[in-house]
């Protein structure tokens, strides 16, 4: 379990998070929703330490997460896959993949299986260059990259961005049978509010930084004025 | 399908020991004709390992020990029968070649720039002649890997507070080291010779054993601009074996991670200040091992070798040969070691006749010009430029 207590976060005058309190269970998927300049992806840095909060703490279980650096919070079990994907254009599909199991507990080869076992067109291109790969597999990319690590916790940034319907909609599939497969916890950041309401089993809905719902997901999905007001989804 | 790598290297090794039966007919003096042949069956194995992509895929690391063998074999052969001018411009260039190597690494690798390698080449350059001053008993080997440990201290003295500086403002620091350098040297003068600087209490030859096995006065291979041009090369070759792994090591590919998304880096578990002093260590370590061999090849140190000058000619010897590469770094070198040479016979050919500031100043010029044109034409250098026009060539 993984819960955000009054978290602010201000960039200059600023004000990104407003007292955001959230828990986050253990082996379900939690999206966090928003329109553009929620927070959503502050958030998720404040959670895995690459912006330091004004106030409030984030804990897992029992631990404390403040305060500590962001490698050592990716050691504690907190993947994070950022908006973006950050994977390395030039290196090789397996290359990628062996930065992010410098830390994993797992044998190399056994961790590099798992992945190939899970998203296998990536087994199928281990050799190409990252590169090479279109929208859809680099995401893979990323996701496996964290996965590989063995975390206990993944945050996932607006992994639909830039992606065909089709690909969204197997990369969710994939996140939703990874979590009930591995017990692993998901939070879920999406401007995709539909794609991300069928799959998780919560919502949090940020507005200029605060939270403005924390419920069900199929709860947030039948709210009308949720829907309208704070997703843009139209009847 | 082609051999196997292992019959290759026996198909290899067989050539070379052809090529012992040839060379016995063709050179001088029998024992120069075993050292040649002896270079050539290693040679012909080392190439017969590296043509296998099979063996450099399995064994990568055995591999790159191949290719700095067969580089470092070729080079040991064909300094024999240069001019001493030649050898001796050839030993400055490798230097420069494991100094390049070094920032290659600091600015390719993990996208830290430095102005200041002049300063760290320096730092080796002194300490080979100050402990050669007080220790003169001391083996060079020992001397130059004291050179390395005290470029190492100094790198990570300066790259502790880098790890909170980028850009203009890390540039800013090492520029200062670079330009402080001369004056520390001056506060210091009682060990480091002031201005003057010092000389080596004694030359470094080839050792008795070598100059025996090549019978004094009948052999090239063993006078000192040969000799020393050796150890360089021999040097370099290690220098570059072990820098090769390391860009093909987790280290290596943290590093580039660390360059392209730091933040990226720091989600895989990769500690930013760790992983930028480490590149500040290496590269400062590689520095000094170059400005040490520098003053055992001068025989003396100066410290205005070492100024600020030196340092943007390092930089800019780096961009032109391709930053981040192996190849840009040796090629930067060959550049560095013959660039005077040809500029003399160039203007000796042209009639040209430059006179004053302007032939005082002819190397900063062409290297700036080449500096230029390389970012104009070829912005990953001339490494990066080969290597796209073989690979446009070859997918013809």
């Amino acid at each position: 379990m993984i819960r955000a207590n009054g978290l602010s976060v201000t960039y200059g005058a600023v004000q990104a998070l407003r007292d955001v309190t959230f828990t986050a269970e253990t082996g379900a998927i939690t999206a966090v929703l928003g329109a553009n300049g929620a927070g959503k992806t502050t958030l998720l840095r404040a959670i895995s330490g690459l912006v330091a909060p004004r106030s409030g703490t984030v804990s897992l279980d029992e631990t404390t997460l403040t305060g500590e650096r962001p490698e050592d919070i990716v050691r504690r079990g907190v993947g994070h896959v950022p908006e973006g994907r950050g994977v390395i254009a030039e290196f090789t599909v397996e290359e990628n993949l062996r930065l992010g199991a410098m830390i994993s507990p797992m044998p190399l080869r056994d961790g590099l299986n798992q992945q190939y076992e899970w998203f296998p067109v990536l087994g199928e291109r281990r050799k190409q260059a990252a590169a090479t790969l279109s929208g859809g597999e680099r995401q893979m990319l990323a996701m496996a990259r964290a996965l590989i690590a063995k975390p206990t916790v993944l945050l996932l940034d607006e992994p639909s961005l830039g992606l065909a319907p089709l690909v969204t909609a197997q990369l969710m599939h994939t996140v939703s049978e990874l979590c009930a497969t591995t017990g692993l916890t998901v939070i879920l950041v999406e401007q995709n509010a539909k794609s991300a309401l069928r799959i998780a089993r919560r919502a949090v809905v940020l507005y200029l930084g605060r939270v403005v719902a924390d419920d069900d997901a199929a709860a947030v999905a039948q709210d009308d004025q949720l829907r309208q007001y704070y997703l843009g989804m139209v009847k | 399908m082609g051999a196997r790598w292992n019959q290759r290297v026996v198909a290899g090794t067989a050539v070379g020991a052809a090529a012992v039966l040839a060379s016995w007919l063709g050179v001088g003096t029998a024992r120069a004709a075993t050292a040649l042949s002896i270079a050539a069956v290693v040679l012909v194995a080392a190439l017969a390992l590296i043509s296998s992509s099979e063996f450099r895929r399995d064994h990568p690391v055995v591999a790159r020990a191949a290719i700095s063998v067969a580089a470092v074999d070729v080079s040991l052969v064909v300094t024999g029968f240069f001019s001493s001018t030649v050898d001796s411009n050839l030993a400055i260039g490798a230097a420069m070649s494991i100094v390049l190597l070094g920032l290659s690494f600091l600015t390719g690798s993990s996208g830290q720039i430095s102005i200041g390698n002049g300063a760290f080449m320096g730092v080796g350059a002194f300490t080979v002649a100050i402990w050669a001053n007080h220790h003169a008993t001391t083996p060079i080997a020992v001397v130059l890997l004291l050179a390395v440990v005290a470029g190492a201290l100094v790198g990570l003295l300066l790259g502790l507070p880098a790890t909170r500086l980028r850009g203009p403002y890390l540039a800013g620091m090492t520029l200062a080291f670079a330009v402080a350098f001369g004056a520390v040297l001056n506060l210091f003068s009682t060990w480091t010779g002031g201005d003057s600087g010092l000389q080596l209490p004694y030359a470094v030859n080839a050792p008795a054993w070598l100059v025996h096995f090549f019978q004094p006065g009948t052999s090239s291979l063993t006078t000192n601009s040969v000799w020393l041009v050796d150890v360089t090369i021999v040097t370099a070759g290690i220098a570059l074996f072990f820098m090769a792994n390391l860009f093909a090591s987790r280290t290596g590919r943290a590093m580039r991670l660390v360059r392209d998304n730091d933040v990226a880096a720091e989600l895989v578990g990769i500690s930013l200040p760790r992983a930028r002093v480490i590149a500040f260590t290496v590269s400062a370590a590689y520095a000094a091992l170059g400005g040490g061999l520098w003053t055992i090849i001068n025989n003396a140190v100066t410290p205005a070798t070492y100024g600020f000058a030196l340092s943007i000619t390092i930089l800019s010897l780096v961009v032109i040969g391709g930053i981040g590469t192996i190849p840009g770094a040796l090629i930067g070198g060959l550049i560095y070691a013959f660039a005077a040479s040809v500029i003399a016979w160039f203007t000796a050919h042209t009639g040209l006749n430059p006179q004053g500031n302007v032939a005082s100043q002819l190397n900063g010029i062409i290297f700036g010009g080449l500096l230029v044109l390389t970012i104009l034409f070829a912005p990953t250098g001339i490494a990066g430029f080969v290597r796209r026009r073989w690979a446009a060539w070859r997918s013809r």
